[in-house]
Order: structure tokens, then sequence, then C-alpha cells
């Protein structure tokens, strides 16, 4: 029997990677003073219940089986830009309890559906992009470069993963769409693919083993690829650009993480086994994979997926119910399955709140914590898994505090695309962006300068 | 926008204009003149379909005023779709004004004409480089090295042969077969096989396609690194011995004492390369392999050693990893080289390289020969590698991997489940067996509509119950878990037989409690016809499992009916509807039913393309038969995008309609349909697009939607570091 278990893997990370610095001295990043900006998001699927996540909406009405052609709140929301202290929490927002300070609640967010699609497929690929409807040619899917490759594209450059793709989808069925699946895209119809299994996703940030090897091959197979390159059309050399950038980015990340190797063979992580992990486990072990990546500095950009958008093949939710559950069949009958559809929104809140305290329990060169270097985004594609809404989305930013007024329950004006927000952090994280998929501005009132 | 009024004279002046500029080149590429409307097609459109397919309805997107000024260049889809939903019968809806049959036969030839006068204007669609899929590479590298066992176990491969009954040279399927299920039997994943080597991630079949569809198989760094592990653990195998590996001795081993290395390893990569490149090597890519293993020999790295090194390198270099057209080959016409030919042929039928006797055709450009071509296709279809083409097309035209997470309800559907596995192991055998007998037998494609025999497993059998083919014999012990015997049944009863009516079809479109007759209309459109209805739109919440209080005594047909009341709903489902209502005699496991649970009885009865009327299933297969035609083209043009990995486009219309003219006049045998594919027009030609002369592009962006204006894009010296 192996007596590992994810809290020997944790020892090792409380030990020795609390006190893991940001190895810039080894990374390529420009020297300076202050501790650089991470973006993470937190993508939570199906939805939530609206009565026990947002503020003032206790009352209001239950939505009743599968209100799929609604799309919108069955209950009034304030329409009006409002900025409030985060005093008291809602139900489903208890979990943040001891770090609402460090917290702020963003109400009233929009997207916008484009007809032609499931309305799940839509709602999790296009979260990070939401193109304006129909500006995508060749696609049913408004769906651009995501927000974390474009954020990349520019702080990305210095550290071993450009982004790294984390998700909780424990399914072993393919079954469903890969629009269900995946937050994080290249470009249109060009997933980056996310890794599910926390042995995979540990090979990738420790193991160095094979690198030069890998140098050899590549330079050899390099000029096969530029010699064919003459051979191909117009078109097909621009695809096939993906060769050469994808050979790029292993050269580059095999090079950074060489140079970063030594001080990383000093944390003793356990390579995780295959055991099966409990679904809180499971999840807090790939949670503290993409903590330590954002630590270390092995990136500066992560996704993490907590499960897929629509699967109806059920898995278990240890601790919360007894047999396996289909959060998306559930999600369709909120009025008999409102008690167990609010465990799971509870639940996948208390997986955030503990990634957020973890973040802030990590003390930087400066002073502050890694929390307050990132900005770490919980939210859903759909207000409501029932109404299937687009519009009034659950968003929380945590951290951040180095940018932005934390503490804050924000209430954006009626009609203000999420895509704002986007912007709004693309812009901390120093790009120079004027505008970002749909937006029309930034966040009012939140950024400090 | 000029304003409404004022100035109107002048757009419409403008659009004359365009007219004449658009129409201009086009009829200079024609021999002939184009077909015109008559007054009567004129007439027809502006009574039947402008109410709702003007300018400002525009339904479904379709505007088709700018038709009656006669057959729109440049816009042969459009065509098309209105061709088909005439030829369909879904246009005009069933309420609305009806033209004659003699009308409505006149107007779709005269636009069947219409369109064959643009095809030659009309260019075949790209298909995109585009890299190996897994099934793919597996086969490659199995061919490439002439492994003894698989590289990695595919559940994709979803029927394995455990009695060497795939024998396409003879012509017959055995009474008697032994098969496994890999996705659902037990231990069926289990399978010699090279250890140490992880499979990368399945590549998921595109919606109403295949898995080898172009435009889904890109490379991210992700997968590069996966590939690049890949073959260097595949060389690095503990099973990577002269045993499991056929060139051993030819490549791997170390030479004689006295040999001159350099000779040696020029004479062994040579033809390596070439296989593995399928298309002669130059010297200068050779001489970069060779100069790579005596680097390592220099380094005293063993010869053996080496030798896997290289070929570790070889498997990821994108001149295997990559399927794609030259540019700068072949004709100027846009027809393949002799090369490219060969890959072709082999992709299609092998999932795999060429062989050394097609790389040898091609090589005296002979391949493209006509009858050269017919006799390699047949060839191949004679050779057992026909057994990839098994594994990859059937299941996916039948998308039957939707089976693998069928799960009836265990209290409604006790019998579904036995051991701890589920009567699905079998069923989904059946419709591959079928396929694979009517390939290797050459028999006409018609039986996959309706069929007089069957292979059926004890189990399956039981399964069926009064649609066994023996009801009396049924009670034999039957409960296999791995390797299944399966046995060639005659059926006599027309209820069963063919592939719609399986019960793996059955249960696959089925809900956990009740049967899904839109979901199996929408597969019969999509996989029988090949004609996919559009998706519902995302507003539309699905009809419930159970029954509400107040729909208890109605049956499903009239719970749908009361469920869809949108006007915009019904186009579709009037053409999806009766195809899956003929099919409620099936239940949720594919067992007869006469009545529902309620005891109303199963009303199944409907119209075929509103032409064929029907009461039983008997009656809807003699009126599937009566359009066998009609099936006999989607089953054609399902064949052809598979064998081009891409979407067809209105220039490939012809060639699908000739390839059903060619196969029917030889007994609509399916042997023959395939080699119509293999010697149709689209299957030699290309469009690969321009050839840039000079300049190093290979940074520049990839167009404004491929990646946005802040993506900077480091200068190419980076990569030239070593």
């Amino acid at each position: 029997m192996n007596a590992w278990n994810r809290r020997t893997f944790l020892q090792g990370l409380g030990g020795a990677a609390l006190a893991l610095p940001w190895l810039e001295s080894l990374s390529l990043a420009a020297p300076s003073t202050t501790a650089p900006t991470r973006m993470a998001h937190f993508y939570v699927p199906i939805g939530v219940v609206r009565r026990g996540f947002f503020p003032g909406e206790a009352d209001h009405v239950i939505p009743k089986g599968n209100l799929g052609n609604v799309m919108q709140s069955l209950g009034q929301q304030d329409p009006n830009f409002s900025v409030r202290p985060l005093d008291q929490l809602t139900p489903t927002l208890q979990p943040l309890e001891a770090i609402k300070h460090k917290v702020t609640l963003l109400t009233g967010m929009d997207r916008v559906f484009q007809q032609g699609t499931d309305v799940h497929a839509q709602c999790a690929s296009c979260y990070l992009s939401s193109a304006r409807p129909y500006t995508v040619q060749g696609t049913a899917w408004p769906l651009q470069r995501t927000l974390d490759h474009v954020v990349a594209d520019q702080i990305g450059k210095a550290t071993p993963f450009a982004t790294l793709e984390f998700s909780c989808n424990s399914h072993r069925d393919n079954k469903e769409s890969i629009y269900f699946d995946n937050i994080s895209w290249y470009g249109t119809g060009h997933l980056a693919p996310s890794i599910r299994d926390p042995r995979q996703m540990y090979r990738r940030l420790f193991s160095t083993s094979e690198i030069s090897r890998y140098r050899e091959v590549t330079g050899l197979v390099l000029e096969d690829a530029r010699s064919l390159q003459q051979q191909l059309g117009s078109t097909d050399r621009q695809k096939f650009a993906e060769y050469f950038e994808s050979i790029r980015a292993i050269e580059k990340q095999m090079a950074r993480l060489e140079k970063m190797r030594a001080e990383l063979a000093q944390t003793p992580f356990e390579e995780p086994t295959d055991a099966y992990l409990p679904r809180g486990d499971y999840i807090r072990l790939m949670g503290d994979l993409m903590v330590v990546a954002l630590q270390t500095g092995l990136t500066r950009v992560a996704t993490f997926m907590v499960g897929p958008e629509r699967w109806d093949t059920p898995y278990m939710f240890d601790g919360l119910f007894d047999k396996p559950r289909s959060h998306h069949q559930m999600s369709h009958n909120q009025t008999r399955e409102i008690d167990d559809l609010l465990k799971i929104d509870r639940f996948h809140m208390e997986q955030f709140a503990y990634l957020v305290q973890r973040l802030d329990a990590i003390e930087e060169a400066d002073g502050t914590t890694l929390l307050d270097n990132t900005l770490f985004t919980y939210g859903s594609g759909l207000g409501d898994g029932s109404t299937h809404q687009y519009n009034d989305l659950p968003i929380i930013v945590a951290g951040g505090g180095r940018h932005v007024r934390t503490g804050q329950h924000l209430n954006l004006p009626e009609g203000t695309p999420l895509a704002n927000l986007w912007l709004t952090q693309a812009k901390l994280l120093g790009l120079p962006l004027q505008e970002f998929a749909d937006s029309t501005g930034t966040i009012p009132d939140w950024v400090v300068r | 926008m000029p304003p409404a009024g004022k100035t109107r004279w002048y757009p419409s002046g403008l659009l004359v204009l365009i007219l004449v500029l658009v129409w201009l080149p086009v009829r200079r590429g024609l021999t002939q003149e184009p077909a015109s409307w008559s007054p009567g097609l004129v007439r027809g459109i502006q009574t039947y379909c402008l109410d709702c397919h003007d300018a400002t309805t525009a339904e479904a997107g379709l505007d088709l005023t700018a038709l009656l000024q006669g057959p729109p260049a440049g816009r042969a889809d459009s065509l098309r779709q209105v061709l088909d939903a005439l030829d369909f019968r879904e246009m005009p809806p069933v309420d609305a004004p009806q033209p004659t049959a003699a009308e409505r036969a006149e107007w779709i030839q005269t636009l069947r004409q219409a369109l064959q006068h643009l095809a030659p204007t009309v260019a075949y669609p790209p298909t995109p480089i585009r890299r190996m899929n897994r099934f793919q590479y597996n086969n490659a590298v199995t061919d490439l090295f002439e492994l003894q066992c698989v590289v990695f176990t595919l559940p994709e491969r979803m029927m394995r042969d455990h009695s060497g009954y795939f024998q396409p040279q003879s012509g017959r399927m055995p009474d008697v077969v032994t098969v496994g299920s890999r996705p659902l039997g037990k231990s069926q994943m289990i399978e010699r096989r090279l250890a140490g080597v992880a499979a990368f991630p399945q590549d998921l079949r595109a919606e109403h396609g295949f898995d080898n569809q172009a435009d889904h198989l890109s490379l991210s760094p992700l997968l590069m690194e996966a590939f690049l592990k890949l073959g260097e653990s595949i060389t690095q195998s503990p099973d990577f011995v002269p045993r499991n590996v056929g060139i051993w001795k030819r490549f791997f081993a170390p030479p004689a004492g006295s040999a001159d290395t350099s000779e040696v390893l020029t004479g062994r990569l040579r033809p390596f390369l070439t296989r593995a490149f399928r298309r002669p090597v130059d010297s200068e890519t050779l001489q970069r392999y060779v100069g790579y293993v005596q680097g390592q020999l220099a380094e005293d790295v063993p010869f053996p050693e080496a030798m896997k090194n290289v070929a570790a390198a070889v498997i990821a270099s994108p001149r295997f990893l990559y399927l794609y057209d030259r540019a700068d080959s072949g004709t100027a016409t846009g027809t393949v080289d002799d090369f490219e030919l060969a890959s072709r042929l082999s992709f299609f039928l092998w999932g795999s390289l060429p062989d050394e006797q097609l790389l040898e055709l091609a090589e005296r450009q002979t391949l493209s020969q006509p009858h050269v071509l017919r006799e390699e296709a047949v060839r191949m279809l004679q050779d057992r590698r026909l057994k990839r083409f098994c594994d990859s097309f059937p299941a996916q035209w039948l998308q039957l991997e939707r089976i693998i997470s069928a799960t009836p309800s265990r209290e409604l559907f006790p019998d579904f489940y036995y051991l701890k596995y589920r009567d699905s192991m079998h069923m989904m055998l059946e419709p591959l067996l079928l396929f694979e007998t009517v390939l290797i037998e050459n028999l006409p494609v018609t039986h996959f509509l309706d069929a007089d025999f069957s292979y059926r497993s004890n189990l399956l059998e039981e399964a069926y119950g009064e649609l066994a083919s023996n009801p009396q014999a049924v009670n034999q012990p039957g409960g296999q878990v791995g390797p299944l015997k399966f046995r060639r049944v005659a059926l006599t009863d027309r209820r069963t037989g063919g592939l719609i009516t399986n019960a793996a079809v059955m249960t696959m479109t089925s809900g956990t409690e009740r049967t899904k007759p839109i979901t199996r209309g929408a597969w019969i459109a999509s996989v029988i016809f090949n004609h996919p209805p559009q998706p519902p739109p995302a507003d539309v919440p699905p009809l419930a499992e159970h029954p509400s209080g107040a729909e208890q005594d109605l049956t499903l047909r009239e719970r749908i009916a009361a469920h869809r009341q949108r006007s915009d709903c019904r186009g579709c489902h009037e053409k999806i509807d009766p195809l899956g209502f003929a099919l409620e005699n099936y239940d949720v496991i594919g067992r007869w039913r006469d009545r529902y649970e309620n005891e109303r009885p199963v009303d199944m009865s409907g119209s075929l393309f509103r032409q064929h009327e029907f009461q039983s299933v008997v009656e809807f297969k003699d009126a599937l038969l009566s359009e066998k035609d009609r099936f006999s083209r989607g089953l054609a043009a399902h064949l052809l995008s598979f064998a081009l990995a891409r979407k067809l486009g209105a220039a490939d219309q012809a060639a699908v309609d000739h390839i059903v003219e060619r196969t029917a006049e030889d007994g609509d045998r399916l042997q023959t349909m395939i080699l119509e594919v293999v010697l149709s027009p689209p299957f030699a030609a290309k469009s690969p697009g321009r050839l840039d002369g000079g300049g190093d592009a290979r940074f520049e962006p990839a167009g404004p939607q491929a990646r946005p204006s802040v993506r900077q894009v480091s200068p190419p010296q980076t990569l030239e570091q070593p």
C-alpha cells in the first residue's frame, strides 16, 4: 500500500515551498524591487444558485425546471452603479469571511450570447474572450485568443511557461464537446489543452531531465521544418507556423527551467501518486500546484477549471453526496435540488477560499503577499444554471491589493460587459490595450492610482 | 446608407453594375452558356420562397431575391441549400401553399443543371496542412518500424479481432468470429504493446465529421512536447527489441566490422527517411541525419542507441508528423503529384504511410494513371491493413462512440446490466461486423438499410427478445465479458437487420428513461442522408425524462407536439421528427414494443420526404430503399469527406453524383463506391494556395483572427540556437 497522501505533499509545500522566493534572479525578467503581478482564473461551471450568492436576492423566485429560453434574471437587479463595503456575506460567499477584506465582489456584468451554439459550450469557451457577436469568421463561437494568452504574450515571455492550464475535470469519457471543457484558447478553434492529472502537472513543472536530448532533436528537425515551409502555400504556411512556435516555446521553456532547476531541486516536493483522491483533495492539490507555479515564477498566468460545463455523466462530490451526481442535471431542477446545488456552490467557494488563503500565506521578497500581487478571479459563464442567463454574472476578484481597492462590493451599471473587467485586468498587468473583446471601458472606482 | 427615398435609384443602379462585374469573369470561364431560369421557376421563387426569404425576412440567413436574376455566381453553396430543401421536400413548409409535383421536379432539374454549370468556376475547398491524429500516428509508427505489437492501445479502435477473422483477400467473413470491445469489454485494452509509452489525448471527432478533419488537428506546444517525448519513449521502450521490431536487422543492428560507416548510414537512412517522409529525401536532409548519427558515434554512443536516437528524431520531424500538399509540385491545374496521391490513398484506406510498392509507382509516375490507381486501390482493399479503415471510418460515420456513455436507467432496464458489465459491449460490435462484412464480401450498400443477416452473440440475441433471429433458442448461456463469440444469423423478420434498427443505434439515441425520437431523427438525417439538421436554438429546453402529472396519459408524440409550439422550430422538426418517430417501436435498449408503459399504442406512422407514407417499420424500410440513391449519396459524401480530411463544398457535389451513378451501375457495391471515390476528381485535386516567392514569412502573424495585434513575435534567430 502506498502511504502517500495529499497531506504529505502539502507538508512539502508548507515547509520548504512557503519559503521559496519568486526566483527572479534566475528568471529572465528585468530585475525589479517590487514583486511581479500575476493573473489567475478560477472558473466555476453551470452558474450558481442566485439566492445563495447575490446580495439582495435571497427572496427572489427559484427558477423552476430548465428555463433555457429565459436567458435573463427572473428577479430585478439594481441597474445603477454602486460601491458598498463588503461586510455581510451571503451564504455561498461565507467561506471567504476570513479574507473578505482582500476580496472584491463584482455584480451586474453581462455577456452577449451568439445564437447558434449550445449555451454551455459558448459560456465556457468564450468566457475569457467574448468577442463581439458575429465578428469572428468561420466559427459558430465568438471566440478569439483568450485573455490569459493575450496577457501572456506580454508578460509570459520571461517565465518558463507562458501560461498554465489546470482542469479538475475528472471524467474519463470524451463524451462531451471540447467547448464545454476549455476556457483557454490560443485562438479560434485552437484550444490550449489543460492538464487534469496532478502527476502530469507535477512532471511538467518540475521534471527537467530530458532537456539536453530535446535540444539535439529539435535542432535536427527544425531544419526539416524550414525546408518544408518553403514548399507550402501561403495559407498552409500560416498554419505551419504553429510548429515553429511549439518548438520555440519548448526551447525557451527548457532554457528557463534549466536555470531554475538547481533551486527547484532543493524543494522536497513529492510526486503525487495515481491514488484516488476525494474531489476536494484533488481540487486543492491541483490548486497547490498552481500556487507554487505562480509563487516561484514558473508562470505568471494560470487558468483553473474546477469542473467542466454540461457534462451529463455524474461524478462524486466526496463528502457532499453519497452517490455520483451530475451538476448539470441538478441545475435544471432547482426547485427540488436547491439545497444540494447550494452545497455544490459552497463547496466550490470553499476551494476558491482555500486557494485565496494559500496565496495570502505566501510572503514575497518585498513584504507583500502573493495574493496582493495576484488578480485571482472567481467566475462563471452563466448567471444561473437554470435560466442559462449570460447576464448578471457571479464574479469575485480576490487579491490584487497592490493595484485595486479591495473589501468592496461593486454593482456595475446595467449592461456592463464582462470584458470591461478583462480589459481592466490586462491594463493592470501592463498591457497598452484600449479595448478587449466587446469591452466598452474599464471598471470604475476600483483601480488605485 | 443613403436616406430612404431620396436617392433610391442610385444603389439599385450600383447593384446592376456589381452584378455585371461579378458576371463577367464567370461567363468567360464557361464553355457553355449558363442555365437560365424558366419563367415558371422565377414565378415559383416569388410565390413560394420570398415570403420568408427576402432581404428583410431572410429566414435561415437566406435572402433569395438575388436568385430571381438567374443562377447566382459564387453562391453555389446557397444554391445547393435551395436545391436540397426542394429535393428533400423540406420547403415550402407543410402548412404553406405547395407547388405541383411536376413543378418541383422541373425546378430541381433546372437547379441541378445550374449547379453543374457553376461547378467548373468553383474551387475545391483546400485541405489545410495538419498533423497526424493519434490513430494515424500509431499506424504510421507501427508500419515504419514493422512493429509486432501496438504502440499504445486506442479505445477508438473499437472492435478487437481475437480469431483472425479479418481476411479481406478471402472475400468472405467466417460464420463465427471472436471479437472484443476495447472501450467496454473486460481486459480488452490489454494487448501487446510497447511498455512505457504514453498515448497523447484522443483526437475528437468533428461534429458530423471525422477525427481526421484537418481544421481540428493543430499542434500546441504541449502536444509538440508530447510528440517529442513520445518519439523517444517509443525507441527507448524495453519492448523496442529485435523480436518486436521488423526492421531491426536492416536498420538498428550494428554493421559488420569492416563496413564504411558513412556508406552504411546513407544506405540505411535513405530508405528509412523516404518511407517516413513519404517521398524521396534530398541529399542535404539525408546528410544532416547521417551527420547526427556520426556525431553520436563519435561520442561513443553504441550503434543501435545512435540509430534509436535518430529514429526518435525522424518521427518528431514535421515531414513525418504533418500531412500536407506541396505548393511547388503537381500540376498548375491543382492536381496532386504521384507521391501526394500515394499518401492520400494510404491514409484513406490504411490510415498510415504508403508502402514500398506505392512509393515505387509514385517514383515512376505511373500511380496517377487511372488503371494503375484502380489496381492499387483494389490491392489495398484486399490487404489486412484495411482493418485500419474499418477501425476508423464506420464507427465515426455511425457516431458509435455515443454508445459508450449510454446508461439506461437501472430500475427500468435491469436486463441491460449483467455481471459488472453492460449489454452495450455486445451491441456496439453488431453494426461494425455488418460494415466489415458488406465491405469484405463487396455487398450492396443497401444492406446497411435492410439486411437479411447479422452477426450476434448469444447475449445479444437474448437482449433482442422477440427480434432475435430465432426467438425459441435464446436461452443459451451467453454472458461473456471479454472475447465474445458472434455468429452469423439469418434474419427473416424484417423489423430487424441493417444499421438503423440496431440495438446499438436505438440505445445510443435514447435517454436514460425514454426514447428520443428527435435525436433518432437527427441521427438518420446526419448519418444516413448526410443532411444534418441545424442545432436547436439554445433557448429551447429539452423535454423532461419524466412526463409531468398533466402529461401522464399522453404518448411521446403528443408530448413533443405540445412541447414544440414555436413556429421557428417546426421547419426542422417536420424534417427530422418523422424519421425518428418511425423507430418508436424500439424501446430505450432496442427491444420491440407495441405499447408505451401507459398502455397507449405506439403510433409510428409518417411519411419519408413527404412522399412515402408508412404505417410500419417494414414499410419505413421499404421507403428508405425506394430512396436508396439518397442514402448512397450520403454515404459517398461521408467517404469522400473522410478521404479528403475536410468538409465537402459545392465543387465536390458533381463528383459525389458521379460516384453514386457509377456505384448504382455496379449493383451498389461498397468496394465499387470506394474505388469511385479514389478515382473521383477531388481525390486528386489540391488547392494548397499560393507559393510565396522569397521572404521569410514564417513568423508573420497569421492574420487578425488568429492573433491579436498585441502578440509580439520574436525574431527567428532564437530558433537557430541548438
